[in-house]
C-alpha cells in the first residue's frame, strides 16, 4: 500500500471540494447518492453553474439532463446516449456517423466490448465539465467506479494511436492534475465501507499519484454525552437487547472503525446521520446534509 | 415461507441485492444454517473484497473448497443451547481470472488456440477488471460445482451490484457475441463479399482505433470462434440450471426507501427469465429494539425515525404481496465468526427474531433439533 505520508496530500477537504471537476466514491451503500448531490447544491446556491451526474440511474430517463434549481442541473449519464455523442463528434459527416451507429456489429461492439461503456462514460462527463463551474459525479460503488477510469488507461494502451487514444490521453491528463479534479471517498463508519475507502484510495494514487483522494466518513450515529461507554461483553453476542445498548455499542464501534483511518494517519471530515423524515424524500435529507457541509467543512476551512 | 424452508428445498440458493446489505454475511449463515441442519453445504462468493473471509474469521479462503466443518463443530460448543451440526460446511472463493482461463482451456479445441485467445491483448483487457466477466463466471462455477455433485444445497453469494439485474443478464450478453451472423465479418475480413456498407464501417472502426487494434480483434474474434459450440452448450446448460426447481433465487435488501421500487424491479425479472423467486432477506432491521417515548435526545430521534421507516417497507411489502423470508436484526458489532453467524442464523426457523428470543448470552432455548 502507498504511504499517504510521501504522496501529497489535498491542502484540505474543502479545497478539494472547490474543484471544477470532482468524482464522489466509495463502496455501494454509504450514500454517494447523496452527498454528491449536496455538494452540487452546495455550489450552486452560492451561484456556481453546477451539474450533478447520476451514472446511468435506471430511475430516470437514459440521458435526461434536467434544471433541478437556479444554477443546478442533473444529468443521467447513459452510455448509449454518450456513445452516439461521441461517435458523431469523432465522425464528423452526418451520413458516415449514422452508417456507423447503425451497422449492427458495431452496436454489438459498443454494447459488450469490455470497458467501452466505461470509457465513454466518463468521456461524456470530460467533455461536459468545461461548460459547468463545478461537476460532481456520483460514481458506481467501489471496484466499478474505479473501473471507469481503469478502462480510459486500458483503451488509451489498446489503441495506439488514433483519435480515441489521444482523448483517453487528454482525459487522464485531466484526471490527474489537482488544480482540475478532486477525488472524494466516502464511507459509514463500518468495517468493510472504511477498509474499501482505503483500496480505493491506493488504486486511484496508483492511477493519479499527484491527485490523492480526500476522505468524509457519512451516516455517522449521533453522538448524546448522556450516554455511557458499552460494558465490554459485547464480543460473546452481537445483538443488543435495549436500545439504550444498541445506542451505546454504535457509538463505541464507530468509533473504534474508524480507528483503521485514524492509524493510517487519514485525515476525514465526519457528516451526521439525518433522522429519517416520513414523506420528506431525497430533497431533505440533500439540504440537510449540504447545510453540514457548510458549516461542519467549508465554514471551519474559511477561519 | 421461512429461510429454513428455502434450506430444505433447494440445492441452489443464489442470493443478489446492491452492496452494504449484508449480502455475503447472510450467504456465510444460510451455509452454517444449512451444515447445521444436516446438509453437506458450500457457500460460493466471487466477492473481491473477501469478505466471506471476514466474516468466516479465515483470511485465505481461496479457489478451491475450504472445508469449515471443524470450525462449525467448535464454534457451536460456544453457542449455549445448541447441538453439533448434523452435516458439512465447505467455501469457495473463485479466482475470477483463474476461472476464466481455466473456461476458455476447456473450451478451446486445442491448448494451442486457447494460448492464442489468452495471449492477445483484447482478452487480457476482458479479464481485468471487468465486472460482467465476474457475473458470467459466476455462473460458470456454480454450473461446474453442481455438475459435481458433491453438495446437498450450494449457496452463491453474486457480486453486489447496483443493478442486481446484470448478473442475471450476462449470459444472453455474451452468448450474442457467439451469434454467427456477427461473428462472421470479424472473422474473414478481407472477404470480399462484405457488403460496401459493413466494410465502410469496419473502416471507420479503423480510423478510430488506430493501427494495430483491428488486427489484435480479428485475431481475437477468429480464435474466440474456435469456442463458441462448446460456450453455447454451457451456457444452455446453465440457463436450464437456472430455471430449475431446485434453484432459488433470494433479494437481500435493508429498509429504505428506494427498497420496495427495488423489490419489484428484481421481482419482474425474475419473472421475465422464469426463474424461481424464494423471497426478500430484510436485513439490518432495527424493530425488534423497544425504543420508549420519552427518550427525546438526538440518538433516540434517529433510532425512532429507522424504525418507523422500516414499518413503512414491511407494510408495504405486505401490500404488494412481496414473500418475506426473514426479517434479520442490525448487529450492533460486525459479524467476524462462525459463532456470529450462528446468531444471524436464529431468525431464520421463524422468520424473525422477537424480544424475548433476546436472551442474556444471545442464544435461544429449548428449540427442537
Amino acid at each position: 500500500m502507498i504511504d499517504l505520508k510521501t504522496g501529497p496530500a489535498p491542502n484540505s477537504i474543502a479545497e478539494t471540494l472547490s474543484r471544477n471537476l470532482i468524482f464522489v466514491g466509495g463502496k455501494g451503500g454509504v450514500g454517494k447518492t447523496v452527498v454528491s448531490q449536496a455538494l452540487a447544491l452546495l455550489h450552486a446556491q452560492s451561484g456556481k453553474k453546477t451539474l450533478w451526474v447520476a451514472i446511468e440511474d435506471p430511475t430516470r430517463p437514459p440521458g435526461e439532463l434536467k434544471k433541478t434549481g437556479p444554477s443546478l442541473w442533473h444529468l443521467n449519464c447513459e452510455a448509449t446516449h454518450a456513445f452516439e455523442e461521441y461517435a458523431g463528434l469523432k465522425i464528423g459527416i452526418s451520413a458516415l456517423t449514422q452508417l456507423f451507429l447503425k451497422n449492427k456489429l458495431m452496436r454489438y461492439l459498443a454494447q459488450a466490448a469490455p470497458g467501452i461503456h466505461e470509457l465513454v462514460l466518463l468521456g461524456k462527463i470530460w467533455h461536459e465539465r468545461l461548460q459547468y463551474d463545478h461537476v460532481v459525479v456520483d460514481m458506481p460503488s467501489t471496484g466499478y467506479g474505479l473501473a471507469m477510469f481503469q478502462s480510459t488507461e486500458n483503451f488509451s494502451r489498446l489503441f495506439r494511436g488514433g483519435p480515441i487514444h489521444r482523448d483517453a490521453e487528454a482525459m487522464l491528463a485531466t484526471f490527474a492534475d489537482p488544480k482540475q479534479v478532486g477525488q472524494v471517498i466516502i464511507a459509514i463508519p463500518e468495517e468493510m465501507p472504511l477498509q474499501e475507502a482505503l483500496e480505493l484510495d491506493d488504486y486511484l494514487a496508483k492511477l493519479f499519484p499527484k491527485n490523492r483522494a480526500a476522505f468524509i466518513a457519512n451516516k455517522i450515529f449521533p453522538h448524546s454525552s448522556s450516554i455511557r461507554e458499552p460494558a465490554n461483553d459485547w464480543e460473546k453476542n452481537p445483538l443488543a437487547r435495549t436500545a439504550k445498548e444498541y445506542i451505546e455499542r454504535r457509538q463505541r464501534l464507530e468509533a473504534d472503525n474508524l480507528k483503521t483511518w485514524e492509524e493510517r494517519s487519514i485525515p476525514w471530515k465526519e457528516l451526521e446521520m439525518v433522522p429519517p423524515n416520513e414523506g420528506a424524500g431525497l430533497e431533505f435529507v440533500v439540504r440537510a446534509l449540504a447545510e453540514q457541509l457548510q458549516s461542519r467543512i467549508v465554514d471551519r476551512a474559511l477561519k | 415461507m421461512t429461510l429454513d424452508d428455502s434450506i430444505k428445498n433447494k440445492k441452489v440458493l443464489i442470493t443478489c441485492g446492491t452492496g452494504g446489505v449484508g449480502k455475503t454475511t447472510l450467504s456465510a449463515a444460510l451455509g452454517v444454517r444449512s451444515a447445521w441442519l444436516g446438509k453437506k453445504t458450500v457457500v460460493v462468493t466471487m466477492d473481491p473484497a473477501k469478505r466471506l473471509a471476514t466474516a468466516l474469521g479465515l483470511k485465505n479462503l481461496g479457489d478451491h473448497p475450504t472445508d469449515l466443518t471443524p470450525l462449525l463443530i467448535e464454534a457451536a460448543k460456544k453457542i449455549p443451547g445448541a447441538r453439533a451440526p448434523l452435516g458439512t460446511l465447505a467455501a469457495i472463493m473463485p479466482d475470477t481470472r483463474r476461472t476464466f482461463e481455466t473456461f476458455v482451456r476447456e473450451l478451446a479445441p486445442t491448448p494451442v488456440i486457447a494460448d492464442r485467445v489468452m495471449r492477445n491483448p483484447i482478452f487480457q483487457l476482458f479479464t481485468k477488471e471487468f465486472s460482467g466477466a465476474n457475473e458470467y463466471m459466476a455462473l460458470e462455477r456454480l454450473d461446474a460445482i453442481v455438475r459435481t455433485g458433491d453438495y446437498d444445497l450450494i449457496v452463491l453469494d453474486t457480486p453486489p451490484s447496483r443493478n442486481t439485474l446484470a448478473f442475471l443478464d450476462a449470459p444472453q450478453l455474451l452468448a450474442r457475441f457467439f451469434e454467427e451472423r456477427l461473428i462472421r465479418w470479424l472473422v474473414l475480413p478481407a472477404n470480399k463479399l462484405l457488403a460496401t456498407g459493413m466494410r465502410k464501417a469496419l473502416g471507420i472502426l479503423e480510423s478510430l482505433t488506430g493501427a494495430g487494434f483491428m488486427t489484435h480483434l480479428f485475431d481475437f474474434t477468429a480464435a474466440l470462434f474456435e469456442v463458441r459450440t462448446g460456450f453455447t452448450a454451457n451456457l444452455k446448460r446453465i440457463t436450464e440450471l437456472l430455471k430449475s426447481k431446485d434453484v432459488g433465487f433470494l433479494m437481500v435488501t435493508t429498509p429504505t426507501p428506494e427498497t420496495v421500487e427495488e423489490i419489484r424491479h428484481f421481482v419482474d425479472t425474475l419473472h421475465d427469465h422464469q426463474f424461481r423467486f424464494e423471497g426478500v432477506a430484510l436485513n439490518r432491521t432495527l424493530g425488534y429494539l423497544e425504543v420508549e417515548e420519552k427518550e427525546r435526545s438526538q440518538p433516540y430521534l434517529v433510532l425512532r425515525g429507522l424504525q418507523k421507516r422500516e414499518r413503512h417497507v414491511l407494510e408495504e411489502l405486505s401490500r404488494t404481496g412481496i414473500p418475506l423470508c426473514a426479517k434479520l436484526p442490525e448487529m450492533a458489532r460486525d459479524v467476524h465468526s462462525l459463532e456470529d453467524l450462528f446468531h444471524v442464523a436464529m431468525a431464520f426457523e421463524t422468520g424473525s427474531l422477537d424480544q424475548h428470543d433476546l436472551r442474556p448470552n444471545g442464544a435461544r432455548s429449548s428449540k427442537p433439533t
